[in-house]
């Protein structure tokens, strides 16, 4: 196989599956940016956010069996990956969930967005933060936090079902954002 | 179904970002196996969310690298190692399930717990009841046997009191010892008294009745008061207590000696 040249998705994952340090390589050199800048739009504290990008390369290299070419892109599934394990990670040492609670719901019930939640300007964040409050809320809460939308509907007492439509509507606008 | 209005949704996106609920993301994989279209809209946003993400990537510390490296393919650490990495996730989950297998247990144990006493306090009462009757029985036993034996006895005189006209189908037997003048009565057949009424025993002495005593609810044979001489004994309906002198046309029985 060629080291150098890159390669399609379909010949990474089947690298991947032998295990290659040649693999891991590529894998890390090209994705390890991305997936880190997912990681700290979530996780603003550095050391942890390394710890994290660690386990998630070994999660990817141990789990790579479990990536189904169907659902999805590999790199929807590292992504979600990092996702999942950033909120874990923050659930399991309880990293300032509660502060981030109330800056959040206290963003929500001041008039005419003057509040800004605060970011470090990171990755999605960044497309977060133009949108208008109604919407990084929920995108915060969902994306950010990992709560469902059920979580969401009763944590800022807004039926399940407009929770459904503007989460939707807000990840439309988000994708706006993506394209520029 | 209109699929370019649920293409334009956000249903994309909120599924490509893993933020659909169980039920959301298998109706979205049911149609999107029906419609090419929403494949299509599907790869067409990774795809974007790939460049984005790649075009504002930030460069892990080298470190990180270099730790990885030692860790995935330097055997003897590996496995060490990763157990360390992961360990403070899989250690919280593993104690909140084993909080909860103790709770669950708790909760079943002293559902037990209540099944059991309750049982336990049935038999006990059970038992104590059946330990009661069986007292009971016992004294009920022993006062028969001794009223056999005196009923035997042939140092006892038999008096045998029949009904007196107008009170047919009742009798009684007065037992009477001679010499310790000791007077028992058996009723062999007496009507129920009525409430707030007694019989009563007379002895017949000189022509006249003398008390001796009231009948109450006795098992076998019921001592009497002692009488020294007597023509004859008989039994008269009295109010409870009894009274100083015999109500005559209440008699029910009378036997003479």
């Amino acid at each position: 196989m060629p080291q150098s040249s890159s390669y399609t998705e379909n010949e990474l994952v089947q690298l991947l599956k032998q295990r290659t340090q040649a693999a891991f390589s590529y894998l890390y050199e090209h994705y390890s940016g991305a997936l880190y800048s997912i990681i700290l739009s979530i996780i603003q504290d550095k050391e942890l956010a390394n710890d994290t990008l660690q386990e998630v390369f070994i999660k990817i290299w141990r789990q790579i069996e479990q990536y189904d070419p169907q659902k999805g892109r590999l790199f929807t599934w590292m992504v979600n990956i990092s996702r999942n394990a950033s909120i874990d990670i923050l659930r399991s040492k309880g990293y300032n969930a509660q502060k981030q609670n109330r800056e959040l719901t206290e963003s929500v019930y001041t008039a005419a967005g003057t509040i800004n939640i605060e970011t470090d300007k990171i990755g999605l964040r960044k497309v977060v933060d133009n949108l208008k409050d109604d919407f990084k809320v929920l995108i915060d809460l969902a994306y950010f936090q990992g709560y469902t939308q059920d979580e969401i509907s009763k944590t800022l007492n807004i039926p399940l079902g407009t929770v459904k439509t503007r989460l939707r509507s807000a990840l439309t606008a988000l994708r706006e954002f993506i394209k520029k | 179904m209109d699929i370019k209005g649920y293409i334009q949704s956000g249903i994309i996106e909120q599924y490509v970002l893993g933020l659909t609920s169980a039920e959301e993301s298998a109706e979205f994989e049911q149609l999107r196996a029906q419609y090419p279209e929403l494949n299509d809209a599907v790869l067409n946003f990774e795809k974007q969310l790939e460049e984005y993400a790649l075009i504002n990537a930030i460069q892990p510390p080298l470190q990180v690298r270099s730790t990885l490296e030692k860790e995935l393919f330097n055997n003897s650490t590996t496995e060490k190692t990763s157990i360390k990495a992961s360990t403070p996730v899989y250690n919280i989950n593993t104690w909140r399930y084993v909080a909860a297998a103790c709770i669950i247990l708790l909760i079943i144990s002293t559902a037990l717990n209540f099944y059991f006493y309750s049982g336990y306090k049935n038999s006990k009462d059970q038992f104590e009841a059946l330990l009661s009757q069986q007292n009971t029985l016992q004294a009920n036993n022993a006062s028969y046997k001794q009223s056999l034996q005196m009923m035997e006895d042939t140092s006892m005189m038999h008096v045998e009191m029949k009904s007196v006209p107008g009170k047919e189908k009742n009798l009684a037997t007065v037992l009477w010892d001679k010499s310790s003048k000791d007077v028992y009565l058996y009723i062999n057949n007496m009507q129920p008294t009525p409430q707030g009424k007694q019989y009563q025993l007379w002895a017949i002495v000189d022509g006249k009745p003398v008390d001796a005593g009231m009948i109450s609810d006795c098992v076998g044979l019921c001592k009497m008061k002692k009488i020294d001489h007597a023509e004859a004994f008989a039994v008269t309906l009295e109010k409870e207590g009894g009274s100083a002198t015999p109500t005559m046309n209440e008699m029910y029985v009378m036997g003479k000696i």
